[in-house]
């Protein structure tokens, strides 16, 4: 008998679960990247792979000086498939070294921003009181002080180490990621499945672990995708202040601030990291987008 | 008599409010044999549910219990254990199924997920053990497919089929007492029957003690052995499942059973509804709580609190009990 029935619904259910899993299927190749997408993403990946494998590409380093090559326009020297800067350094070296910094900010900053800020934000919206009051204070007080000096201020005691960098552009990072996280913790705190998981036995930091985490990361990843362009922004802006990376490592902001004084004579010196950097902050910007849309359509179906 | 398996005394919950002190409970008694089912049964916000959470030690921080209030499981006072020691009780040796399948089960983690998680925290089984009998408990909950649906999640799962998936996660470790907090009203009504018989083989099965929360004297008729009907934080009757429709005393009982509609009824006959609210829970009236709405209501009821009366287990608290003659 129970046989019996398990047998005919056994029948059925795989058809409707196969029947749904095939409307996703169609759906999310409808949905497919759209061709204009390509060429960010492969311009990411490009610039990517260059970075992380600039120490084995056979590049000249990045800061020798070729004395019998200086501002060579792109293209005049095959030694120099991008020309050289003033102090006749080689140009494609100095973008590829210089990409490191952007990308090692662009990711490391906002980890570190979301990190803190995930903590915070959880402990404030789960157990609420004393712990959401500190906080709260503590993230309106940052808020009042200018991004702007909290970074000056870095750079002016610690000095420019790629760490520090990453480091106080994640500080600023902190109060949104904790912001959203407390939203979204109480969002989730409330919920039947918390307090079902309390009538099982569950602790505090397994049901933040487990049942909240979960279901407060998609916020932030949409988040993290929002900055990695804005951190790579700020650190060009910071390293054409001179407040990022020391002079000799290159970095984008650093090559362009370096090139101002030759925009007349040797314009490529600015201008190539300027284009190399647009183009990099714009396809963060695709990606992200596209990412975040995708995400929105997948949990709006699930939910 | 068998074996107690909860004992609630004296239980009164309240909650600080802006606008004073909300007793939702005010002084609920009952107990609970093993393999027993009560029914406790009265409409929204007559603190069943509150009750069935002061139970679990499962209050929100605003709750406050009465100072003589116990709850005993298996002997055990809880009322007096903090959170670290209710922990390995919750799920292990009381467990509750909520209300709605969709919101008491976690969207980001797989069935199997779920239930190896309890298995492994109160059973210490071993990743593979905690699978394999998450597996049978699904298959043994009537879930088809246990090995396909263990890794799928909730939004994968019918509505029906998550609550047995929710029950399977509340039964897993063969508690003494599982509380259904009114576990079908979310439900289509197709398969509440299909539930509720779950619910009562479960019960034998695994030979438990069941409160059965609902708003469904229906319900209760034939899956209870006993009734408690709630109103306005208080019982106001209790008895066996038979004596209580067979022999009704209190008149919102009496209400409650004759909104159930009849098959027997005319067709296009109007539901008895009650008319009017329950009382304001904190600043309730002297008399019954259920006077302003009652039809049999005289001065008295209004003035004077009647005490509960007990006649051959059968408990209830009305001045002019129904099937009685007038008293003097």
């Amino acid at each position: 008998m129970a046989d019996l029935t398990s047998q005919g619904t056994a029948g059925k259910t795989p058809d409707t679960t196969d029947a749904h899993e095939a409307a996703l299927l169609a759906y999310a190749r409808k949905k497919k990247l759209s061709p204009f997408l390509y060429l960010p993403v492969a311009w990411l990946v490009f610039v990517i792979l260059l970075a992380v494998f600039a120490p084995w590409l056979g590049l000249w380093p990045a800061d020798e000086i070729d004395w019998v090559a200086l501002r060579v326009p792109p293209g005049a020297n095959e030694a120099h498939p991008l020309g050289t800067d003033h102090l006749g350094r080689d140009m494609l070296s100095r973008l590829i070294y210089g990409a490191r910094v952007s990308l090692t900010v662009g990711f490391a900053a906002p980890a570190i921003g979301v990190g803190f800020g995930m903590v915070l934000g959880m402990a404030a919206g789960y157990w609420r009181g004393w712990i959401d009051e500190v906080v709260g204070i503590a993230i309106d007080s940052w808020l009042a002080i200018p991004g702007l000096v909290i970074l000056l201020l870095f750079a002016l005691v610690f000095g420019g180490s790629l760490f520090m960098v990453c480091f106080s552009l994640g500080l600023l990072f902190i109060p949104t990621a904790a912001r959203i996280t407390r939203a979204a913790t109480m969002k989730f705190a409330n919920r039947e499945f918390v307090l079902a998981a309390r009538a099982l036995g569950a602790s505090d930091l397994r049901i933040l672990v487990r049942e909240i985490l979960p279901n407060v990361i998609w916020p932030l990843i949409a988040f993290i995708l929002i900055d990695i362009p804005i951190a790579i922004v700020i650190e060009g802006a910071l390293s054409f202040l001179g407040l990022s990376v020391k002079a000799p490592t290159p970095s984008w902001g650093g090559i362009i601030a370096e090139g101002r004084e030759y925009l007349e004579t040797a314009p490529w010196i600015s201008l190539i990291p300027t284009a190399v950097m647009f183009t990099t902050v714009l396809s963060f910007n695709l990606v992200g987008d596209a990412i975040r849309r995708r995400m929105a359509d997948v949990r709006e179906s699930q939910v | 008599m068998g074996e107690i398996v909860l004992d609630v005394v004296n239980q009164r919950t309240a909650f600080a409010t802006g606008r004073g002190m909300l007793t939702a409970v005010s002084g609920v008694s009952l107990s609970l044999e093993r393999g027993k089912t009560l029914g406790l049964v009265g409409e929204s916000g007559s603190g069943k549910s509150v009750l069935a959470r002061s139970i679990m030690g499962l209050l929100p921080r605003a709750a406050v219990t009465g100072p003589g209030s116990r709850v005993l499981l298996n002997g055990r006072e809880l009322t007096r254990l903090s959170e670290r020691e209710l922990r390995p009780i919750r799920g292990a040796e009381m467990s509750v199924v909520f209300q709605d399948p969709m919101t008491s089960l976690n969207p980001t983690l797989t069935i199997g997920k779920q239930l190896t998680e309890t298995l492994r925290f109160h059973k210490r089984l071993s990743k593979a053990g905690a699978r394999q009998r998450a597996v049978e408990l699904l298959r043994s909950v009537g879930l088809p497919q246990p090995e396909i649906r263990v890794d799928q999640y909730p939004h994968q799962l019918s509505g029906g089929m998550r609550q047995r998936a929710a029950i399977a996660i509340a039964i897993c470790c063969d508690p003494d007492l599982l509380i259904a907090d009114e576990p079908t009203t979310a439900l289509d009504v197709t398969v509440q029957a299909e539930i509720l018989d779950l619910l009562q083989r479960m019960v034998r099965e695994h030979n438990m003690a069941m409160i059965l929360i609902t708003h469904d004297m229906g319900v209760v008729a034939g899956r209870c052995d006993d009734v408690a009907v709630m109103y306005a934080g208080r019982i106001v009757e209790q008895g066996p499942v038979r004596e209580i429709f067979h022999r009704t005393r209190m008149p919102y009982t009496a209400a409650l059973l004759s909104s159930i509609p009849r098959i027997s009824d005319p067709a296009h006959r109007r539901l008895d509804a009650i008319g009017g609210r329950p009382p304001d829970l904190i600043d309730p009236p002297p008399g019954c709580a259920f006077a302003p709405r009652c039809k049999h209501v005289s001065d008295r009821c209004h003035r004077v609190r009647p005490e509960p009366v007990t006649e051959a287990g059968h408990m209830y608290a009305c001045h002019y009990p129904l099937g009685m003659k007038e008293p003097a």
